[in-house]
């Protein structure tokens, strides 16, 4: 640490952040590498590290010998404006290095709030924001996560983009870079050979025209660039990449375990959910190879939680042989398993019990909506009996509180939708004291979470409209007088975040001018209710004459040309245009385990899918 | 089952770690030595694990006590080596002994403070303490509300020297560290600060044992 770090370190909430050092953490000898590379989460330390992401690829470059994987992260309003005022740059914690010493800048992009994170971080580690300014090869600046599906809003600002998962596709760019840098390759150069990688966007090898009204007329690619970019996926997961230790940090992050990942893809199809569709297609771990890797993660780390991540936990083909294996050693280590994304239709008591053999944690479910009609739009296919049944045995295994998600503005809504809601929640209140062996002494507390509906890319609600925000208003404010029980307490999701999510998640590359604008007039940290500057957003769409509600609450046609639509996440178009067609008579789809929807991510993994494999299994 | 204490030293970027994440990270590294735990009956089986004196964040540490309960046949000399390859860096077991004293006989702390010889100078530092009457002000609960109360710093001074070394100024001082008034080196030198009128940062400050109140090490 420098001796200008260590004044200002005593002055800022939670020096820990910045300082490195933690168990498992890399460091190297700079000079032995060929590469460094600065893996960037722009949000804060605790929630960079709890994403499972960046700790699976900081340790997969950093099993190279030529490569060094540095962690960076958004530095807290505090702790930027100290680094401001005494002129140190944005460093990585590793080496307390500047960016600019980097040969590979990297963001992982989460989320559309954290775009402004993205340049203020470029600004306070001295570089153009814009990639066109940045002229020599290195730093190269460059982008993954799920927010790249349509990189469009941020696309002026990074040279690369990585669509899909980055354990072989990471490698690949590493060596390409590391050929280039050694021969002095201009960066138009390495571009060019880069986007013939698969799974490699170069946004500036493909030109942008709009129509008068605004849509785009066409992209353009050039220079041998490929007319679509294909994502990349891993097929196997028992052989892909994982690391045998993780970094600990110091200070407490918003998931503090082990986390691991049990399947890649989601074989539910619910209509609003980009995850959903974006990961396709399913590919399951062995029960053997988690239990190991959790195994040795649990003693490397000395965590006493493991949690099974996937966007549907009980979709898991071998959920019981896996905990079976995984409670062998958990229960003699005193080691909590932690099973989040639980569906209602499948929640079983006895998987529960044995969840509970070692500790118990909260329990969350997503109804998504009040009725049944409203959930077959979405093609969340659970029915109220299986909501009340899943209430009725979490209550009898000793569960007082319970927490719902819901989402308000879903096409097709109507008032009936939303009071339906509240009685809904009241229905499973009734379960609760209608139960002869209900929790002695205790009173019950149904939690009702109700966010806004932001229609997502590559979804087949990518053609509909945000709601306005009056129309959100309204209906929040009908939920909240619908409900009459005490039992039941309802929150919301700050709307106004939505309404921008649903702007910057279909939005074009004229929007980096609002988001540099807005970050010039100070937001930042926008996710986070006490940064978000509502007002200077919208004056920043004002000064750059562009109106958000085109891009939010506009309803798209079929044959207009998407923002994204040079971007094959396998998922074909055909197949969201059926189910946006579905979605408007109210018809459901059967999961991909029960009937195989046709959705087309298969090709994209050699025309395979393990929901489809596994079948026969059903 | 038995307590045992172990003596750590904490210095670089750990020294930012503060209390409560000190608890989690050693209960980490003792799950990760594998050293047979003491787990509480009931519902939530938990490990007994205990610091007795806090240290403020920042400030580094040679001799630290912390106290656990283990169960089963492990020598002590064990227990250190086996947490010493486990630790993160900065963090060192010195020593694992028998809990001789009860947490509340700690009585006195000795801080070894570093500051810059550029930002103040020996012998102005001897003057201000030589002055008296250095107040600081700390948080406390007042009729049950948190709010502020004096405290008497140039009283609670057991003993202190001044030295320049090189182009450092070191202050080696003995503050109460018992459960009825506790002073940090970083109030200390607040105190100081506020006769001096410019805000002082030290280059390190060190906490180098416990006492008892007959002036023996704590052990």
């Amino acid at each position: 640490m420098n001796k200008k770090l260590e004044k200002i370190l005593p002055l800022v909430q939670k020096p820990a952040r910045y300082t490195g050092g933690e168990l498992n953490s890399v460091v190297k000898d700079k000079n032995s590498v060929d590469i460094r590379y600065a893996f960037c989460f722009p949000d804060s330390y605790e929630i960079g590290m709890s994403h499972l992401g960046i700790k699976i690829l900081y340790s997969l470059v950093n099993a190279r010998a030529d490569a060094w994987c540095e962690r960076v992260f958004a530095p807290w309003p505090d702790m930027e404006k100290r680094m401001r005022e005494n002129g140190i740059p944005l460093f990585a914690l590793e080496s307390g290095d500047p960016l600019s010493a980097f040969d590979m800048i990297g963001f992982t992009v989460q989320y559309e709030l954290c775009y402004t994170n993205i340049l203020n971080m470029l600004d306070l580690a001295g570089l153009p924001l814009y990639a066109k300014d940045r002229t020599a090869l290195t730093p190269l600046v460059v982008a993954g996560g799920p927010s790249v599906c349509n990189a469009e809003p941020f696309a002026d600002f990074v040279d690369l983009c990585m669509p899909g998962e980055g354990e072989e596709v990471t490698n690949e760019l590493i060596d390409l870079l590391k050929e280039h840098k050694k021969k002095g390759s201009t960066k138009a150069e390495f571009l060019r050979e880069a986007a013939k990688i698969e799974g490699i966007y170069v946004p500036s090898l493909y030109d942008v025209t709009y129509n008068a009204d605004g849509t785009v007329r066409a992209v353009t690619a050039k220079d041998g660039a490929p007319t679509t970019v294909k994502k990349r996926v891993v097929r196997d997961l028992d052989s892909v990449y994982y690391p045998d230790n993780l970094i600990v940090p110091f200070i407490e992050v918003v998931h503090d375990r082990v986390t691991h990942e049990i399947f890649r893809g989601c074989i539910r199809g619910c209509r609003f959910c980009q995850a959903g569709f974006l990961y396709r297609p399913i590919r399951e771990k062995s029960p053997e190879t988690i239990s190991r890797q959790c195994e040795q993660l649990i003693k490397t780390t000395g965590y006493d939680e493991v949690s099974l991540s996937s966007l549907s936990s009980s979709d898991y083909t071998q959920l019981e042989p896996l905990l079976d294996k995984l409670l062998e050693w958990t229960i003699p280590q005193k080691v909590n398993i932690a099973l989040p994304s639980l569906r209602v239709d499948n929640f079983r008591k006895d998987l529960i019990e044995k969840l509970t053999s070692v500790r118990r944690s909260g329990l969350t479910f997503a109804p998504e909506a009040g009725t049944q009609r409203m959930r077959d739009v979405i093609n969340k296919n659970v029915t109220e009996e299986e909501i009340m049944e899943t209430s009725r045995k979490a209550f009898e295994g000793g569960w007082t509180a319970v927490k719902l998600y819901f989402m308000l503005g879903l096409p097709t809504e109507t008032d009936e939708d939303v009071m339906e809601i509240a009685a809904l929640a009241r229905r499973v209140v009734d379960v609760f004291y209608n139960l002869p062996e209900r929790p002695k002494g205790k009173g019950v507390s149904v939690n009702c979470s109700a966010s806004t509906f932001v229609p997502k890319p590559f979804t087949p609600f990518q053609w509909e409209p945000q709601l306005s925000q009056e129309g959100i208003a309204a209906r929040q404010e009908l939920l909240k007088v619908s409900n009459k029980s005490k039992k039941v307490q309802i929150s919301f999701h700050e709307m106004h975040v939505s309404f921008l999510e649903a702007v910057f998640a279909r939005g074009d590359r004229r929007l980096s001018k609002v988001i540099e604008t807005a970050w010039r007039n100070g937001c930042k940290f926008d996710g986070w209710d006490e940064h978000f500057k509502f007002e200077v957003w919208m004056q920043a769409f004002e000064e750059c004459g562009l109106a958000p509600e085109f891009y939010a609450n506009r309803t798209r046609s079929y044959t207009e040309v998407l923002p994204w639509d040079h971007m094959d996440y396998g998922v074909s178009k055909q197949f969201l245009i059926r189910e946006s067609e579905k979605a408007k008579q109210a018809k459901t789809t059967p999961h991909c385990r029960q009937q195989c929807a046709g959705c087309g991510a298969d090709k994209i993994n050699g025309g395979e899918c393990d929901a489809r494999r596994q079948n026969l299994v059903f | 089952m038995r307590d045992v204490r172990i003596w750590f030293s904490k210095s670089g970027a750990v020294k930012y770690v503060s209390h409560l994440d000190m608890f989690r990270l050693m209960t980490r590294a003792v799950r990760r030595a594998d050293i047979p735990l003491w787990y509480t009956e009931g519902y939530n089986p938990h490990p007994y694990i205990s610091f007795l004196q806090p240290l403020p964040l920042g400030v580094e540490t040679c001799y630290e006590p912390l106290d656990i309960r283990i169960e089963g046949e492990i020598k002590n000399e064990e227990i250190k080596d086996r947490l010493n390859a486990v630790m993160p860096d900065g963090m060192h077991i010195v020593a694992v002994t028998q809990a001789f004293c009860k947490p509340a006989e700690a009585a006195y702390g000795e801080y070894k403070i570093v500051l810059d010889a550029q930002d103040i100078a020996a012998d102005d530092i001897e003057k201000i303490i030589q002055d008296g009457a250095l107040t600081v002000e700390k948080s406390a609960k007042v009729k049950g509300r948190k709010g502020t109360k004096t405290v008497d710093v140039s009283a609670a001074i057991h003993s202190y020297s001044v030295k320049t070394e090189g182009d450092t100024v070191v202050i080696e001082v003995t503050l109460p560290a018992s459960p009825e008034l506790t002073l940090n080196p970083l109030q200390f030198l607040e105190s100081i600060s506020n006769k001096y009128g410019t805000t002082l940062y030290p280059l390190s400050a060190c906490r180098i044992r416990l006492l008892c109140a007959d002036m023996t090490a704590f052990s």
